[in-house]
């Protein structure tokens, strides 16, 4: 192959040299969840992969072949070789894709967001499997856990035909989710976390699934700094509900409080849940949030 | 009492405005629809603004309140709200301004008059002046002149209160009041508003028939000024000038007096005035020729009032007096022979008598005609007079006679007996002859014997029996009657004594028969005149003092000084309580009237500002959902 040739882009979703960076990055999730699975994550417990951990007292029955001779030769005791053990992780990747995720270039960075993690987990070999929801009513969109590098192309397939529609509150997103999935590990929920619903619940729900939460906000930018004159009739793209609001520079003073406290709620939610938490304008750069805010926020290296 | 109201109560309909605004404003109030990715924040913070802002449902429509607000304030506006400023409010009220020539006076160098205080305090009414109200402007001098009627049209009264000039003349208040009077009967009102400096008399010989508001204005300043001017023939044939310098209460201080004949001056003196006291001084001219004489007083310090500085006189030329007398009284001829400067007709060598006589006496009807400025007839009933008295058969006899009369001065008629009996036809009376403007000097028993009337054509008298069928010549008092009566015909022909013509009107003035002149006045106006057949103009207005110039095709010939020389305006005095017929009494307001306050002005200027605070609330930012 001529080397001055430019490869064809894989996908829309990311360019090369984004793929090409992603390749020499893993997700670094706080906590240790894995799925019993084999795989290539360690175990907090006691395994048969190669990699030593720990010596104990041998116990009647133990298996001789993990006795350490030389220290027994030395010692005239018998002490067994401990070894990690090597665990499958599972990489969920949930886009809300609701209606209110088309505005301002957010559903357009949720899912390259989505697909670079996806990308990080199949190239690490993990497990990755992908939701997007639409509709409280309506099944979400399922991409069945795969892995392996043969799954890229499945994967961004599956995220480029994602479209937003519909009113799924993100708590309920969260429940839908949980009824297919099987399995520990993260799940990075990209949404702009607007919903009415209590999403404590949801948390929780993943949270004993075995999923640690990694929560990415998408804010478009009117969303951030909103812009008001005289008296608006303010519609919800979701639910067509109406409210009306008169300028005042009051009510945006509040409405940035409510902003902020409504991120603070959510980066709590997944502290204490070993999540972690990122809120992102839609007018960023995928580059900037993947090699700048993610990497800095050691969400992964 | 109420501390104000409303003017136009009427324009409350507007108020109905207020359906059409609310209906207009949620007709148009169309929110432009914005969609948004999620209402979850905007609601909570909604909700958790309303629950913070006690006013916020006021403020989710405050566009609507402001308008209501603004409406709310422009009809409150055209109710023409009033802060009420006196007691009371008149929906008709007269406003006498005296513009005499006290009012002319100053309150210090170079400070304002006390019409342009009165000008000031009425043109703070007319400002204040409500719909329902009307004000009647009256000034007056020594006549009332009524410059509007009822009207509340400001353009029209502060154009004709701006018309009020000072005149050098005296104030009569009571014309003044006749004439409110006289309004009333047509146009019926409660209260009339006088400002004035009251320099009139205190008792004023009026029956009020509404209250009267009498507002005195501050005293002026300290004034010197002429109160009397005359001359008299002295003995030596010249004239002695008399001149009286008055002050008000509080004027004292020098002053110079100069004396101009004919322009040039021919004496000055310097006087010292005393408060409250009055300083008289003879000047002496030659009397052979006719002069115009101005006394002019210059005080030393400040002087509130100009118009009584100067005080003119016009001195005839030194003359015989003509007398016409016929030869057949041969009594009377016989005392005018023995008296000094009497040029006698007919002479005695002659009986030619013709032209302008001073003085005619006659028992002939025929020479009442005879041109003079008195007349005396003698032993027939004027033509006039013949309806009312009539000669009886019988004698008569004197039952008394005025003494103080200028004419019967140191005469005794007590036991004068006379043939002749002149006495009231049937139903007449002495009203009769005073309707005639006759007055009865000498009354007999069954009439009068003695008549005078005093008109622009002279003095007349008669004598309404014949002397020569009487006593009378043979009585002491006789010589006596013919020389006061010598006297009056020089009063009459000037010739005795010169008073200096007061302001006001001008006296009679004799020129040319049917003569088309032009009087010239000091304020430089000109007024068209037209003499009489007798060549007698009379009635000429003369409101300011100084040199009024007869003219004729542009060439002066005459002139005529009026002056001032009143010492009541020289004096300032302001009366303090005026006394009305029936012991009604009114005194000055204590406190300068007040007129209703508007207040419109103000709720429009808070209309205006609300508008601004309107469209700066809609105009603000941040503007506009992006």
């Amino acid at each position: 192959m001529d080397l001055l040739t430019p490869r064809p882009q894989m996908t829309p979703l990311l360019t090369n040299s984004v793929l090409d960076r992603l390749g020499r990055l893993r997700i670094c999730p706080a906590g240790r969840r894995t799925s019993r699975s084999r795989g290539e994550h360690l175990s907090g417990k006691g395994g048969m992969s190669t990699e030593f951990c720990d010596y104990r007292d041998y116990a009647p029955g133990d298996d001789t072949r993990f006795v350490d001779w030389n220290i027994f030769a030395r010692l005239h005791r018998p002490y067994l070789k401990q070894f990690h053990k090597e665990e499958e992780r599972h990489v969920v990747l949930l886009i809300d894709a609701s209606a209110s995720m088309k505005f301002e270039g957010k559903l357009n960075l949720a899912k390259p967001l989505a697909a670079a993690f996806g990308v990080m987990g199949l190239l690490n070999n993990e497990r990755v499997s992908a939701y997007a929801v639409h509709g409280a009513s309506e099944a979400p969109e399922r991409l069945p856990p795969c892995r392996g590098r043969s799954n890229l192309r499945t994967l961004f397939q599956f995220i480029a035909g994602v479209e937003g529609r519909g009113d799924a509150p993100l708590d309920q997103a969260l429940e839908l989710l949980l009824r297919h999935h099987r399995g520990r590990g993260v799940c990075v929920i990209v949404s702009d976390f607007l919903t009415f619903g209590d999403l404590q619940r949801g948390f929780n729900l993943l949270y004993a699934a075995g999923l640690e939460p990694l929560g990415i906000q998408i804010l478009g930018p009117t969303e951030i700094e909103p812009d008001l004159s005289s008296d608006l009739r303010l519609v919800d793209s979701e639910t067509q509900e109406t409210l009306d609001i008169s300028s005042s520079a009051d009510l945006l003073t509040l409405y940035q409080e409510y902003r902020e406290r409504l991120a603070n709620d959510l980066a709590l939610l997944c502290r204490r849940r070993s999540g972690r938490f990122l809120s992102a304008s839609s007018a960023t750069a995928v580059e900037t949030v993947l090699f700048d805010q993610l990497r800095r926020g050691g969400w992964i290296e | 009492m109420s501390w104000g109201g409303f003017q136009a109560l009427s324009h409350l309909w507007l108020l109905a405005l207020l359906a059409p605004l609310v209906l207009f404003y949620f007709l148009k109030l169309k929110r432009p629809r914005a969609e948004i990715p999620s209402l979850v924040l905007w609601r909570q913070v909604l909700q958790d603004h309303r629950v913070n802002s006690p006013f916020q449902r006021f403020k989710r429509n405050l566009l609507l309140l402001l308008q209501i607000l603004l409406l709310l304030l422009l009809v409150l506006a055209a109710l023409q709200p009033y802060w009420r400023g006196g007691p009371g409010r008149q929906r008709r009220l007269p406003v006498l301004v005296d513009c005499s020539a006290s009012m002319g006076a100053l309150d210090k160098s170079a400070g304002s008059s006390r019409l342009e205080d009165a000008k000031r305090r009425v043109r703070a009414m007319i400002d204040g002046l409500a719909g329902d109200q009307e004000l009647c402007l009256i000034s007056f001098d020594h006549r009332p002149r009524k410059l509007t009627g009822f009207t509340n049209n400001k353009r029209l009264l502060r154009e004709a209160l701006d018309g009020i000039q000072v005149a050098d003349v005296v104030s009569d208040l009571e014309q003044a009041l006749r004439l409110a009077q006289a309004l009333e009967r047509s146009e019926p009102f409660d209260e009339v508003m006088l400002f004035s400096d009251g320099n009139f008399p205190a008792r004023v010989n009026v029956d009020l028939s509404f209250k009267l508001n009498y507002q005195r204005l501050p005293p002026a300043g300290p004034n010197l000024g002429i109160t009397a001017f005359s001359a008299q023939r002295a003995a030596t044939g010249g004239w002695d000038e008399f001149v009286q310098i008055e002050g008000s209460s509080d004027a004292e201080g020098n002053a110079s007096v100069e004396l101009f004949e004919d322009g040039n001056k021919v004496a000055s003196e310097r006087v010292t005035i005393a408060r409250g006291r009055a300083q008289r001084m003879v000047f002496q001219t030659r009397g052979d020729h006719a002069a115009a004489v101005r006394v002019q007083l210059t005080p030393d310090g400040f002087d509130s009032l100009p118009s009584d500085n100067a005080a003119y006189l016009d001195l005839p030329e030194s003359r015989p007096l003509r007398v016409f007398v016929p030869k057949s009284l041969v009594s009377y001829r016989h005392a005018l022979q023995g008296m000094q400067n009497i040029l006698l007709f007919p002479q005695e060598t002659s009986d030619e008598a013709s032209g302008a006589f001073d003085l005619v006496i006659s028992d002939r009807p025929a020479d009442m005609s005879l041109t003079a400025r008195a007349r005396l007839s003698v032993g027939f009933i004027p033509s006039e007079l013949q309806r009312f008295i009539e000669f009886g058969t019988n004698g008569s006899a004197v039952v008394d006679w005025r003494r103080d009369a200028p004419v019967l001065q140191h005469v005794e008629l007590a036991d004068l007996a006379m043939l002749d009996q002149p006495r009231f036809t049937a139903g007449a009376g002495e009203g009769d002859l005073e309707n005639l403007d006759y007055e009865v000097l000498i009354h007999g028993q069954r009439g009068p014997l003695l008549v005078r009337k005093q008109d622009s054509d002279g003095l007349r008298l008669a004598l309404l029996f014949h002397t020569d069928r009487s006593t009378l010549p043979y009585r002491v008092g006789f010589p006596i009657l013919i020389a006061n009566l010598v006297q009056a015909a020089m009063e009459q022909a000037g010739l005795a004594e010169a008073l200096a013509s007061r302001t006001g009107v001008l006296p009679p003035l004799r020129l040319k028969p049917q003569g088309r002149y032009q009087i010239q006045t000091p304020a430089q106006t000109t007024e068209a005149v037209v003499a009489d057949d007798s060549g007698m103009v009379s009635g000429v207005a003369a409101p300011q003092a100084g040199y009024y110039s007869i003219r004729e095709n542009g060439v002066e010939k005459r002139r005529v000084g009026a002056s001032l020389v009143s010492p009541s305006e020289t004096g300032l005095a302001g009366v303090g309580q005026i006394d009305f017929n029936e012991q009604l009494q009114v005194g000055a307001a204590v406190v300068a009237v007040k007129s209703d306050r508007p207040l419109w002005p103000s709720v429009l200027l808070g209309a205006l500002g609300l508008m601004l605070v309107e469209w700066w609330h809609f105009q603000k930012k941040p503007g506009g959902w992006r």
